[in-house]
């Protein structure tokens, strides 16, 4: 019977050619409709990897008159030592503009073995960074005080870097070269992976660099973690001490929380949208698959009628046209799955095979319900025909 | 081998009432021939769709091979048309999308049977109609007198005991249409085929070994 329906589509292959490519389609969006709800999923359950709750950030500018790298070094270090020193604060340091949830990016590479690592994101740090975030060690130490006056470059890197340049293995002690391929950089930790981009996005290559002295030009942020009970009286009190320290700048008091669920809302939005457009497609298809079979029937009563009376039960004609339904479908995921495979094979966005795979699934089951609802309704109809009534039509 | 017992079939729609048969009875041996004659609307059809179990009378029995009929439940019914009757209609109903053979080979596919059993038996049934040399064509590629005999071939692939034809020449010319009587005469000859056929021709009549006539859904002959 499964033959015979095969070459029953195969020969109104040009009648069907428009509902194949339609499930097609819906097929490859649903496919990356899943792939990105999976991979946001599995973002979404690895742990955050700081402690942001009560970590604010000043942004400032630096507006300071002197050009001499000795007096602003010996500004911005009594200015974090204040701060510090404030009975609401645990810890506080200075970091490049890309602080967690921000939109900020700064991107590097390195060579690994002569081989170029791209998209590495590049963070510049300080002592206090790695405790004011509450981030761990996974392995080897964060910078102090020696790694300012040791002659070796050195760097801490992420998890996610390390893996990528050194395997499953240690990596404290090895070394890296630079994107250029002209120095040696020493690794010295292992710092654990940090969803900077929120809860959604996968995390990247990172590499945390502890900036020297002349970055005091150019720095903007200061992390402070503070005390559970720091409010907004002590919010202002340190907006205030900011405002007078820093004439003419523009200081901002930020709290990772609010910029988290912030940052969450933008990077979910395209998956909202994706989601809208595969509604309306999803509809779509639904739709087309339930007029095409309902057309089919009414087209067909005349085959149906014979089919009762060679000896079909009303079952079996309606099965038929569910089967039919199906092995169409069944055509346009084969050629959908050959496609959605090259996504993996070719690596295209970067993502895992798993992502990729489990998505496949996923819209494999979709599509298979939706052709499934679709067709059970129409093909009860079909049983239903009366075969003497179909018989003397025409 | 057909027995009807005062069969009564009423057709209601929404405003109208049809008597479309009036207490018929009718008893048809086996390896009779028999065809039942009449004018437009008075019932013929009727009676074939009832002895075909593909509509139940409203009142009256019917048995086939000595086996009543009327306590069958749908998939009951499908098997013993499947296995004991064959169909044969004026507007030949085959499938447009597939192969004469594959058309053929259709009530086989709703047995027990190989692809290869099925191939082989069409092929035969093909042969008795003369069609050997048609079986890769699509209907559409026959004439009508050819695409009656498929119909033939497909109502006796499966060995049928008895075939109910309605009115099977009536789309087509005297010529064709003798041929296709032709075969008939020879199944029933030939296998002991009962076959009940409806017609409009007294010269196809004339042939068989019995006449029904029917009249405003009674019999008058
Ligand atoms: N499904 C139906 N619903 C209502 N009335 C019907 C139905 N089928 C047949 N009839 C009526 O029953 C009567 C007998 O119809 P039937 O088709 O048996 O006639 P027939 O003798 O085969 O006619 P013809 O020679 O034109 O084929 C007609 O009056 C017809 O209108
Ligand atoms: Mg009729």
């Amino acid at each position: 019977m499964l033959k015979h329906l095969f070459k029953l589509i195969w020969n109104k292959k040009k009648q069907n050619s428009l509902l194949i490519v339609e499930i097609l389609l819906s097929f490859m969006v649903m496919f990356a409709v899943f792939a990105f709800a999976v991979n946001s999923y599995q973002n979404y359950v690895k742990p955050i990897g700081i402690k942001y709750e009560h970590v604010w950030v000043i942004n400032y500018n630096n507006t300071l008159k002197t050009q001499n790298s000795d007096s602003l070094t010996m500004f911005y270090e009594g200015l974090l030592r204040n701060i510090k020193a404030m009975p609401q604060v645990v810890d506080a340091g200075f970091s490049s503009t890309n602080v967690p949830f921000s939109s900020a990016h700064m991107s590097g590479g390195i060579t690994v073995n002569g081989k170029r690592i791209t998209y590495v994101n590049q963070f510049n740090v300080d002592d206090n960074y790695l405790n004011t975030l509450g981030a761990t060690m996974l392995e080897g130490r964060w910078y102090n005080k020696q790694d300012g006056i040791s002659k070796e470059k050195v760097t801490v890197i992420n998890n996610t870097l390390k893996e990528k340049a050194f395997g499953k293995g240690s990596a404290v002690g090895k070394y890296f070269n630079d994107y250029d391929n002209k120095f040696k950089i020493k690794v010295i930790g292992v710092v654990n992976d940090i969803k900077f981009d929120g809860d959604y996005q996968t995390v990247g290559l990172s590499q945390y660099n502890r900036f020297d002295t002349s970055a005091y030009h150019w720095l903007q942020r200061i992390l402070v973690k503070v005390q559970p009970n720091a409010d907004a009286a002590f919010e202002s009190r340190l907006y205030k001490f900011m405002a007078n320290q820093m004439k003419n700048s523009n200081i901002e008091i930020e709290h990772l929380p609010n910029k988290l669920v912030a940052y969450n809302k933008f990077t979910l939005v395209p998956l909202i949208i994706l989601s809208i457009v595969a509604a309306f497609l999803i509809i779509n298809v639904a739709l087309g698959i339930f007029g095409v079979l309902w057309y089919n029937i009414n087209k067909r009563r005349g085959e149906i009628g014979l089919r009762r009376a060679i000896g079909a039960s009303g079952s079996s004609v309606s099965s038929q046209l569910v089967s039919e339904a199906l092995i169409l479908a069944t055509f346009s995921l084969i050629i959908g799955t050959f496609f959605a495979v090259q996504f993996p094979l070719l690596n295209v966005f970067d993502l895992s095979a798993g992502v990729y795979l489990t998505a496949i699934g996923f819209a494999l089951i979709f599509i298979y319900f939706i052709v499934l609802v679709c067709s059970l309704y129409p093909g009860k109809q079909a049983a239903a025909i009366y075969p003497a009534v179909a018989l003397h039509e025409e | 081998m057909i027995s009807l017992q005062n069969i009564e079939k009423v057709y209601r729609t929404t405003n109208i009432e049809t008597l479309a048969l009036n207490n018929i009875s009718l008893d048809i041996a086996k390896g009779e021939f028999l065809s039942v004659m009449g004018p437009s609307g008075c019932g013929k059809s009727t009676l074939l769709n009832i002895m075909g179990l593909l509509d139940a009378p409203s009142r009256g029995q019917i048995k086939i091979s000595d086996q009543t009929t009327d306590n069958l439940n749908d998939k009951q019914l499908a098997k013993f048309r499947n296995q004991k009757l064959g169909f044969i209609f004026q507007s030949y109903h085959l499938i447009n999308d597939l192969q004469v053979l594959d058309n053929v080979e259709l009530p086989l596919l709703y047995r027990d049977t190989t692809a290869k059993e099925r191939r082989q038996l069409a092929a035969e049934a093909l042969e008795k109609v003369g069609l050997s040399n048609r079986m890769k064509h699509f209907p559409t590629q026959l004439s009508g007198g050819q695409r009656q005999r498929v119909a033939i071939a497909r109502a006796i692939v499966g060995r049928p005991e008895i075939i109910l034809a309605d009115e099977p020449t009536g789309n087509l010319d005297s010529a064709m249409g003798n041929e296709i009587m032709e075969i008939l005469l020879q199944l029933n000859q030939n296998d002991g085929t009962t076959i009940v056929m409806v017609t409009h021709d007294e010269h196809m009549a004339q042939k068989t070994h019995r006449l029904v006539r029917l009249f405003d859904g009674s019999q008058v002959l």
